[in-house]
């Protein structure tokens, strides 16, 4: 595992980040997603605190999806993975969940992320995108942020927010694990870190907006 | 002679492999090579100078200003938003079903690909498609195998290609429409079953990334607001002039470009935002313009009587005549489009096309379905092409997984083009 090696502007940058309360992480979150481009920052707040309660309040579940731990998050900048096929799996990266350990305790955030609790918490965020994929909470979900799409007389139909499964998953862990900040802190935290620690994760194949090479055709 | 050529053309396709040198650049070397094997002057009548480069580089010139065109009406549905209202009514429609978002992204990609080609088609469709069906929990792999499906779908009635092909073969644009039409179901049908069978073969998939939490870049598109829904209809304006009411294709896209402009832009901003499109239509055309000027180029040698003579004899013994080994034949050689390969029809391919054409061995329908057959199959698997590895990677997956994972459903499409091709033209 890498050791976290934080240089000043770094941990500046990460510490100004506990000033950001839990639901605007949730609106960077869905201002990140596509489809939000050009949304009013207090329609995806409100989109956020519904999804954080949303999620908060969904009864725990045990997950029925097999759990395997592999190594590699870091290099593809993710801490765990839900597939549904070909049977339900719950993929944890350990090697980014340590370094998010070893993260917490470096800076001081123990008390709202006691050591280990992150893998429960990956465990829980992933249990709610299995529950959302599979069951009638999705519904519920898209009824509860009321972003009506189409009116004919007493009738709405209620659109897809893309992004708010994945606030409700964290808000879900965090609620489940009793941790004292959503998950979504530790992953700026983790992001900024890792920026600073080496060639930006997730760019093994280049840049998404880099130039393609090859040419036309 | 002919062998030499051949050798020349095998090492034309190396230098295009080992990217020792850019295609338009390996294509003008090889026609110069080829003309000078071929016994042609240096001036004068079919010779290096005039026929092959003062001749042959404008050959293609119509093919051109349609590269142009669509590529200001691409540039057009993004500046507009066009293209992102689309994507963004599909996920809020369809976002708890993802194959719903999947057959939703396909269906504008099918469209995009109708007015534009190659990489900008793949990012007007992929800019908010390919992050749009990930959030729904579409697999990387797979969403980035539908923005090119998709493309390859609405390939059949892309304008442009309707025009290289008439001009390439020398064909009335009628016929290559004709055999548009026919090809248009396989690439429909293939591109839906990629959809319907990878969603369900692989499920959904929902990440826990770092990116996630991650300050959200500034980016000019949050200033975009939804495009009218009428406004939504401008990939269809040159489509149905040109398919419905047989007007030519250059006027056919000038009308798309206006009706983008007047359905979406004040007539106070009108000027600068038809000159801006236009501009940056110019520097997302000119990669295609230079491969088509070296096209035309490499097409006029292989034209030349001593080419033909030299070459004819050799492709005639390994030409099949048989309806059903020219299926099975050129099934199998279907690889050899990809990565540069000498079938690719953007490549040495055009000229192969030429030589068939030239020397008799097929009709030039026949030679249509089978360039248009193999374009198929280049414009969505090949890992070297621009819309491939632009989507590939903007998913965050490599070209080859794409090219694994769409091969057999194009493959089946050629497959289609040539059974057609042998039952109509043979």
């Amino acid at each position: 595992m890498t050791a976290v090696l934080l240089d000043r502007a770094t941990r500046a940058a990460i510490e100004a980040l506990e000033a950001t309360d839990d639901i605007a992480f949730g609106a960077r979150l869905l201002a990140n997603t596509p489809t939000h481009e050009g949304r009013d920052p207090d329609l995806l707040r409100r989109w956020a605190r519904t999804a954080t309660e949303f999620g908060a309040a969904l009864d725990p579940v045990a997950t029925t999806a097999r759990i395997v731990e592999s190594d590699g998050g870091l290099a593809r900048g993710l801490l765990a993975r839900y597939t549904s096929r070909p049977v339900p799996t719950v993929e944890l990266f350990t090697d980014t969940l340590a370094l998010a350990d070893e993260l917490a305790g470096r800076l001081g955030w123990r008390h709202w992320y006691p050591a280990g609790s992150l893998r429960a918490a990956a465990i829980a965020h992933e249990t709610v995108h299995e529950q959302l994929h599979h069951g009638p909470a999705k519904a519920a979900l898209r009824r509860s942020l009321g972003h009506v799409v189409l009116r004919a007389g007493r009738h709405r139909l209620y659109g897809h927010v893309a992004g708010a499964d994945e606030i409700a998953a964290h808000a879900h862990a965090r609620a489940v694990c009793g941790l004292g900040r959503s998950p979504l802190l530790l992953t700026a935290a983790l992001a900024a870190a890792a920026e600073a620690a080496e060639p930006p994760y997730g760019t093994r194949h280049g840049s998404p907006h880099a130039s393609p090479h090859g040419r036309k055709k | 002679m002919g062998v030499v050529i051949l050798l020349v053309m095998a090492a034309g396709v190396a230098a295009m492999l080992t990217r020792k040198l850019p295609t338009a650049f390996a294509l003008v070397l090889l026609a110069v090579v080829i003309a000078l094997l071929a016994g042609a002057p240096a001036t004068g009548e079919n010779s290096v100078l005039d026929t092959v480069l003062q001749e042959g580089a404008p050959t293609l010139a119509v093919t051109m200003i349609a590269i142009l065109l669509g590529s200001w009406l691409g540039k057009l549905l993004d500046e507009t938003g066009i293209a992102g209202t689309l994507v963004r009514k599909i996920v809020e429609f369809g976002g708890d079903r993802p194959v719903v978002v999947a057959l939703g992204v396909l269906a504008v990609s099918t469209l995009v690909g109708t007015v534009t080609g190659s990489a900008p088609a793949a990012m007007l469709a992929g800019i908010v498609g390919i992050p749009a069906m990930i959030a729904v929990g579409i697999p990387k792999v797979t969403a980035a195998g539908t923005i090119l499906m998709g493309i390859a779908a609405g390939m059949p009635f892309e304008l442009p290609i309707w025009q290289f092909f008439s001009t390439a073969l020398e064909l009335p644009v009628d016929t290559v429409r004709g055999f548009m039409m026919k090809l248009f179901p396989f690439a429909l049908a293939a591109a839906v079953l990629f959809v319907l069978v990878e969603t369900r073969r692989r499920g959904v998939e929902h990440t826990w990334s770092l990116k996630s939490a991650s300050a959200k870049p500034t980016s000019r598109r949050e200033r975009l607001g939804d495009a009218p829904w009428y406004a939504l209809l401008t990939p269809l304006v040159p489509l149905i002039l040109a398919l419905g009411l047989d007007v030519a294709i250059l006027p056919s896209m000038l009308a798309g470009v206006l009706y983008a402009l007047v359905t979406t832009t004040r007539p106070g901003g009108m000027n600068k935002r038809l000159l801006r499109t236009l501009y940056g239509g110019f520097e997302v055309a000119a990669a295609p313009i230079v491969l088509f000027v070296a096209i035309g180029i490499l097409l006029a040698a292989v034209k030349l009587p001593g080419a033909v003579e030299a070459l004819e004899p050799l492709v005639k013994a390994v030409s099949p005549q048989n309806p059903v080994l020219f299926v099975v034949v050129f099934t199998a050689l279907v690889p050899l489009c990809l990565y540069r390969g000498p079938l690719n029809v953007y490549g040495l391919g055009a000229g192969i096309a030429g030589v068939l054409i030239a020397a008799g061995i097929y009709p030039a329908a026949a030679v249509l379905g089978l360039a248009t057959s193999y374009n198929q199959v280049f414009g969505v698997s090949d890992p070297t092409s621009t819309q491939t590895v632009w989507s590939a990677q903007y998913a965050g997956v490599t070209p080859q997984q794409v090219m694994a994972r769409t091969l057999p459903y194009v493959w089946a499409v050629a497959l289609g083009g040539f059974c057609v091709t042998a039952a109509t033209y043979l």
